[in-house]
């Protein structure tokens, strides 16, 4: 088997960081090669150095046997090499076939692009796109975006192929059909590098994988011979409980009623358009769908973010349509925003203030004018022991804390019953799991069902249908500002979910 | 990514620090003061003047006891409004209308003089405490109408705070002109001078002592305020972050509006100490611009209430060296003010150094980097 690319022994380092510790790769001809990590592991920096976007501080780079010194991408593209960024690199208001030719090499004084636009078309349908290279990019859904992302690089010739998080903007649908894309290209003898951290992605699409762990590698096997429970010890560092249990409640009253719900973006087009839902005490709705089609302006409308354009939002049968956050954070809402270390925390000040954010206003933490730290002190050091928040001191920056640690500090704030006392009546959770580690998301999944048996009424926002499907008693889907479905656990599969999810489904409405 | 320069010898990079330790940040700060005397020094030097001398004279200001008390008193006025202007910043607030605000404060206190001396109104034991209120009050007015637009209309508090300067200016320079002007006075733009009992005197007879008292509780109300308080809790956040403040159900209008009372009520006290401490009337331009050297005190502080007077007291020593120096050497008092601005860039270099170190590449090593 012929090897396209060896690492051997490579090492970056960032300021306070070792980001690659003597890494050592190969990507065979013609196979999927799975690159598993926690964020921070450092799996972005290393196929960045192999795209020539970083130096590496030591180690060699071997591409076909060569040995080589990459200085910037333009030498990896020379050697074949392409890569697929997390978020696309195109001209939207060009077509398809702009793009594309744009990229490619050895061009024509006047370029024909007729022969080229035909020459996509057949690229493309030897993996099964039906693409007009004609399209302007916009007009294109995200998975459409990322065949052309593909296609660029594979127009130019390229046969290594590297894949940064590719399905993190895909339904479920339109994974699979990456997946059998790259299936074909390796059956061509390509090799292709696909960075995860999804374990059932790892064991569906690739033929060998690499774990990778605080820089360093942990294992590289053949997936056969793996399982995700090894996956996933491996990526952590220590055995994981997949599932936490699941709390079977009753659902009780009514705590949410949200009625013909609209509301603007922060571009001011419509985000919601007549959305109802209802979320009950002791009960968990998921709310599925690719990011950007109104989750979030919706979980800002209920707790007075944003202001509604239209209908009602109902807490505890109070209607709270545009009250001030503060009224709705006194009717027992609690807020997890979605990405946390910059809308839930304040990142140079103390774990104390940030913990005492919200409940500081409130007896017995002050009174009418005063601040009482000894009461928030010896809380905060009880909420630290209780919520597994590590660190040296209550007194440390916020800044300091890792990401599952901010989510830990989220949580202790926001569910803990620091204002009068009580358990949340609802807790609206915003993609809490986002870009978090195994085990920080273990322990959100198992907070979450805790407070659902405790009586709380969530509202959980994910992109992750798994982690939907496993938690939730019923899960809504939006589109387009649209709630397209609703599903009970017992209905929902990935396949009906992945139609709702998309464009399709709206269009035939 | 970190900036590089390429120079012919190397690769130059500019890297952010991950952490800094407060030591280096002290020394920063004292070898900028140090560095900024040394191109003073080079100055002096090319105007001619012995800059050894003029160094010893520096230092007079804060060594001779009698200076050292005129340093003081021109202090005071510095370090209450830079308190208020600390506060301000800290609700990222840029108020830089302290001036306009310490005028306001002169204008109520001297008003509340002429109350009492034409009308008869208050008695002498309770004048220098209506003073006190009514000058924190239209200081404060004076900052809580930008701190009301921006905080309800979002208009850029840069340019209102600065623009109400001169308002402020004029109509003080108006007043004392017209109406307030001491009618035995020999038309001189002055107002009547200040019984003793609205006097800033109540420490050792003296407006040094009983101003510096006022200066340290004025820093000590600071402290207290912004470590103590709801309120003082609230202004941090909303200037560490007012997204997450809304978030966290803090009312932004009301703490930015508060917080610039505030800040605008100190200055106006700072106001109060120059007519009753510093010169025991009113007369046109009563302050030498001491509104905008409290802005670099309060910057050279870090914001801390407890440096900024210290910091103020620095800055009062050169104000008074500034005047030894013209009358001894015959240097224009405004070299002080040249003096007051280079230490204050050497002071913002330093910022930059101790957020961002320089790294230098050899040619062989970061070849192609």
């Amino acid at each position: 088997m012929e090897e396209l690319v060896v690492l051997r022994g490579i090492v970056k380092r960032f300021p306070g960081v070792i980001a690659n510790d003597h890494v050592d790769f190969t990507l065979r001809k013609g196979e999927v090669h799975a690159l598993l990590g926690e964020n921070g592991a450092g799996k972005t920096t290393l196929v960045n150095i192999l795209y020539g976007l970083y130096k590496p501080d030591e180690g060699e780079i071997y591409v076909k046997g060569r040995k080589v010194e990459l200085k910037s991408p333009r030498d990896a593209i020379e050697l074949g090499i392409g890569m697929v960024h997390q978020n696309f690199r195109l001209i939207e208001t060009h077509t398809v076939l702009e793009n594309i030719v744009l990229g490619a090499k050895d061009l024509e004084f006047k370029i024909d692009f007729k022969k080229h636009g035909e020459k996509i078309r057949r690229l493309a349908e030897t993996y099964g796109w039906k693409i007009d290279p004609e399209m302007k990019i916009w007009q294109l859904s995200a998975g459409e975006k990322q065949q052309v992302e593909l296609l660029k690089i594979l127009y130019r010739g390229a046969d290594i192929l590297i894949l940064d998080e590719p399905t993190s903007v895909l339904t479920p649908q339109e994974t699979r059909e990456l997946f059998r894309a790259l299936r074909r290209m390796a059956a061509e003898g390509k090799g292709i590098i696909f960075i995860t951290h999804k374990l059932n992605e790892v064991v569906e699409v690739s033929d060998r994988v690499t774990v990778m762990r605080k820089g360093k590698v942990v294992i590289t096997k053949n997936t056969r011979e793996t399982t995700q429970e090894e996956l996933a010890n491996h990526m952590v560092g220590r055995p994981v409980v997949f599932r936490p249990e699941i709390a079977e409640t009753r659902p009780g009253d009514e705590i949410a009623k949200i009625i013909d719900l609209e509301a603007l973006s922060d571009k001011g087009v419509p985000a919601l358009r007549k959305v109802n839902l209802t979320i009950r005490s002791g009960e968990i709705v998921g709310i599925a769908g690719i990011s950007g089609n109104g989750q979030v302006e919706l979980a800002e409308v209920i707790v007075g973010l944003r202001k509604a354009t239209g209908g009602k939002v109902i807490i505890d049968g109070i209607d709270v349509t545009n009250e001030d956050p503060k009224r709705i954070i006194e009717l027992g809402v609690a807020y997890i925003p979605p990405e946390s270390t910059r809308w839930g925390i304040i990142q140079d000040m103390r774990i104390v203030d940030n913990l005492f954010l919200k409940a500081y206003r409130y007896p017995p933490y002050s009174n009418r004018l005063v601040l009482n730290w000894k009461k928030i002190f010896e809380d905060s050091e009880k909420l630290v022991r209780k919520f597994e928040i590590i660190t040296p001191s209550i007194f440390a920056k916020a800044r300091s804390l890792s990401g599952g640690n901010i989510q830990r500090l989220i949580l202790a704030r926001e569910l803990s019953g620091l204002i009068g006392g009580k358990i949340p009546k609802l807790i609206i959770a915003a993609y809490p799991t986002k870009g978090l580690d195994v085990g920080a998301t273990e322990f959100v999944h198992k907070t979450l069902m805790k407070y659902k048996k405790l009586g709380s009424g969530i509202l959980f926002i994910s992109e992750d249908l798994d982690e939907i499907m496993m938690l939730s008693d019923r899960i809504a889907v939006m589109l387009e500002g649209r709630i397209t479905g609703i599903l009970s656990r017992e209905e929902a599969d990935i396949e009906k979910l992945g139609l709702l999810m998309s464009k399709a489904v709206a269009q035939a409405r | 990514m970190p900036r590089k320069i390429r120079t012919p010898l190397g690769v130059v990079r500019i890297e952010r620090r991950v952490t800094y330790p407060r030591y280096i940040s002290v020394l920063t700060t004292l070898l900028a003061i140090f560095l900024a005397f040394a191109a003073v020094a080079i100055i002096l030097t090319l105007m001619g003047v012995d800059a050894a001398n003029a160094f010893m004279i520096i230092g007079k200001a804060f060594i001779d006891p009698r200076l050292l008390l005129q340093s003081i008193k021109q202090a005071i006025p510095i370090c209450l409004s830079a308190l208020g202007v600390g506060i301000a910043f800290k609700m990222n607030f840029w108020n830089i209308g302290a001036e306009g605000q310490i005028y306001m404060g002169m204008l109520a206190s001297t008003g509340m003089v002429l109350l009492h001396a034409y009308y008869g109104m208050f008695n002498e034991q309770s004048l220098l405490a209506i003073m006190f209120i009514s000058s924190f009050i239209l200081g404060g007015a004076w900052c809580l109408l930008p701190a009301f637009l921006r905080a309800k209309l979002n208009v850029n508090e840069i340019l209102t705070t600065l623009m109400l300067n001169y308002v402020a200016i004029l109509i003080v320079d108006y007043l004392i002109h017209g109406p307030w002007r001491d009618p035995r006075g020999y038309g001189f733009p002055l107002s009547i001078e200040f019984p003793d009992y609205a006097k800033l005197l109540f420490i050792f007879n003296n407006p040094s002592y009983t101003g510096l008292l006022i200066a340290v509780l004025g820093a000590a109300a600071a402290y207290f305020i912004l470590k103590y308080t709801k309120l003082g809790f609230e202004i941090k956040v909303v200037g560490q972050n007012p997204n997450v403040a809304r978030y966290a159900g803090i009312n932004i209008s009301k703490v930015i509006t508060l917080g610039g009372f505030l800040s605008g009520g100190l200055a106006g006290i700072g106001g109060l100490s120059i007519v009753s401490g510093i010169i025991g009337r009113l007369r046109p331009r009563a302050s030498p611009g001491y509104g905008y050297t409290a802005i670099i005190v309060a910057a050279l502080a870090g914001l801390n209430p407890w440096l900024i007077v210290v910091a103020s007291i620095f800055f009062g020593g050169l104000l008074t060296a500034g005047e030894s120096l013209q009358a001894s050497m015959n240097i224009p008092k405004t070299a002080t003010q040249m003096i007051q601005a280079i230490i204050f860039l050497f002071i913002l270099m330093g910022e930059f150094f101790k957020r961002y170190r320089i790294v230098f590449e050899r040619k062989e090593g970061g070849k192609g980097a």
